[in-house]
């Protein structure tokens, strides 16, 4: 069975896609679930400049040559669809003991019916066209003493 | 990069205020009139996204289409078939890319034009001296301070891979290879068709790695039909027979080409072959008449390919004239035989003493490509780009062409200008 990629809910609001080149790290370990990453400004040149901790990036706004999707997986409730599914599961399990040229065919198919048994679906939750891209080395802001670690 | 670590651990619930904001853009010596009103403070994801349910997927033009007029696409595949992603007329491979900058995932974010109340400023030049002119000139303009306002963000998800796609060609050989399983040969012969290898149409179509259209197409190319509610195609000695009694009636009628009718046609046959496949047949093999109005014309290369494969059973070989001898005689009167409609059922061999054709059908070829330049350098030692293309075309995708496929997997020599491909070793 095909997984599906459901469309309907698409396009609502613009997410953008900020990137960054490297990766955010913090020294500890701690857990950085809704921690404060750093302030975004535009100037009104449209540039646009982020601030983390003591460093500043200068970046650009950008439209992506190929726009991404953003799929969140859902499981839907087990359906009618699901039955048909144990069926034909069902049936192909005993075909699998015909003879071995059909084999090869068959196993693909009687794999695709095991594998959906849990039925996962996916949602477009919305679609990026653009991005902010910040390709140049953060400066470091000296001025701020106190608050940097 | 790293990230400010804030005051000690009451860190907890760390909200941006319009103060700090303030403080910073002092720090970092920007000139707050340069801005534009609004900041929006970054914040890593909360804990309850399960992030691992969220993918990025990258987009063609098509595919977006799609997305936006809210079509539905497919991932397909079986447990041991690399998985495809299906819009409903193309199909995609599907690769992940993995990535070492950070890709930050954050909903409902302003870009810059949303974020100020009057139009852009026109890009700098990048000349300093300009710019610099510039600011001083807009320091004069935006004497006014404008209250800074401050929306928080929170990132979905930071990505380091995404999932790219690949157009390729539909892959309905399994469809033939199901299809083949169990090949239709008259009502008498079914009771050796084992029942539990007969498939619906929405059952091909989830298991086979095309899209919607595609499958359509793949249904004409193989000659399949519903019978009963299931998918099938003919066993071709069983084709054969039906086709020609159908095409007899042409002469029995003395219908021209063009002039066939299709409920004659099918009155005809009755009690000869069943209905459902006489129609289905007629309906493959036929195309509207473009002279008279509800009548019909076989299609030259579909008939002359029944007949030929009919004369060329697998393994047999014959000489070259007298192939197309009987093959022309079995036509119906008015159509030609031609060696194109032989692509991939057949090979003219032009290397022994007397040139002949012989049988060498595609689908009965390894899947496998290195395999298959075997079994086709063993047929026959040299080869045209064109005899190949038959044999390879399947491999093909946009960006893989026949003779690029060819440079890598044969050899090729130039013989009184007529370039060959050889095996490689």
């Amino acid at each position: 069975m095909p997984i599906l990629v459901k469309t309907q809910s698409s396009g609502k609001g613009d997410w953008a896609i900020i990137e960054l080149q490297g990766d955010l790290e913090v020294r500890s370990n701690q857990d950085m679930h809704n921690q404060f990453i750093g302030d975004l400004y535009y100037n009104k040149y449209g540039q646009p400049i982020l601030i983390i901790g003591h460093h500043i990036l200068q970046g650009r706004e950008q439209k992506l040559e190929k726009p991404f999707a953003v799929l969140e997986k859902s499981k839907t409730n087990e359906g009618e669809r699901l039955l048909d599914t144990s069926i034909a599961t069902q049936d192909m399990t005993q075909l699998n003991a015909t003879s071995g040229a059909e084999r090869t065919v068959l196993d693909h198919t009687i794999a695709q019916e095991h594998k959906t048994r849990q039925r996962t679906e996916y949602t477009v939750r919305a679609v990026c066209t653009k991005k902010l891209i910040f390709k140049s080395r953060p400066k470091p802001i000296i001025a701020n003493v106190a608050k940097t670690v | 990069m790293e990230s400010m670590e804030i005051d000690e651990n009451d860190s907890q619930s760390y909200m941006r205020t319009p103060e700090d904001v303030k403080a910073i853009v002092k720090h970092a010596k920007l000139d707050e009139r340069q801005l534009t009103q609004l900041t929006q403070a970054l914040y890593y994801p909360s804990a309850d996204v399960a992030s691992e349910n969220l993918r990025l997927l990258e987009l063609d033009t098509h595919m977006l289409e799609q997305i936006r007029d809210g079509q539905t696409l497919h991932f397909k595949g079986g447990l041991n078939e690399k998985v495809v992603l299906c819009t409903d007329e193309r199909t995609y491979d599907v690769k992940g890319a993995e990535i070492s900058n950070s890709l930050l995932l954050v909903p409902d974010l302003k870009f810059a034009a949303a974020t100020s109340t009057s139009p852009l400023k026109s890009p700098r030049t990048g000349n300093a001296n300009a710019s610099l002119e510039r600011s001083l000139n807009d320091s004069t303009e935006d004497e006014l301070e404008v209250p800074r306002t401050l929306e928080q963000r929170p990132v979905l998800k930071v990505f380091h891979e995404y999932f790219e796609c690949r157009e390729i060609k539909p892959r309905f050989r399994k469809l033939g290879e199901l299809l083949q399983l169990t090949r239709y040969s008259g009502p008498e012969n079914e009771y050796c068709i084992e029942r539990k290898l007969l498939f619906s149409l929405p059952q091909l179509l989830d298991t086979v790695q095309c899209s919607r259209a595609q499958f359509m197409e793949g249904l004409q190319l193989y000659r399949a039909m519903e019978l009963d509610g299931h998918i099938r195609v003919m066993e071709y000695e069983y084709e054969y027979r039906t086709i020609n009694l159908m095409l007899g009636l042409i002469s029995e009628n003395s219908w021209a080409l063009d002039e066939v009718e299709r409920e004659e046609t099918i009155s005809s046959l009755n009690g000869i072959a069943p209905e459902e496949v006489v129609s289905g047949l007629f309906d493959i093999y036929t195309v509207p008449s473009e002279r008279c109005p509800d009548k019909f014309q076989y299609q030259e290369s579909l008939v002359a390919r029944i007949v030929a494969q009919n004369i060329l059973q697998p393994g047999l070989r014959f000489r070259n004239e007298e192939f197309m001898r009987t093959w022309q005689e079995a036509l119906p009167e008015g159509m030609v035989c031609d060696l194109k409609y032989l692509r991939g059922l057949g090979i003219c061999d032009k290397e022994g003493a007397q040139p002949c054709i012989r049988s060498l059908a595609e689908e009965q070829l390894p899947t496998n490509i290195n395999d298959r330049m075997k079994s086709l350098f063993k047929a026959k030692q040299k080869w045209t780009l064109i005899e190949m293309e038959p044999y390879i075309e399947c491999f093909t995708t946009p960006t893989l062409s026949v003779s690029q496929l060819l440079a890598k997997h044969a050899r090729s020599l130039t013989e009184g200008g007529v370039r060959y491909y050889v095996s490689k070793h």
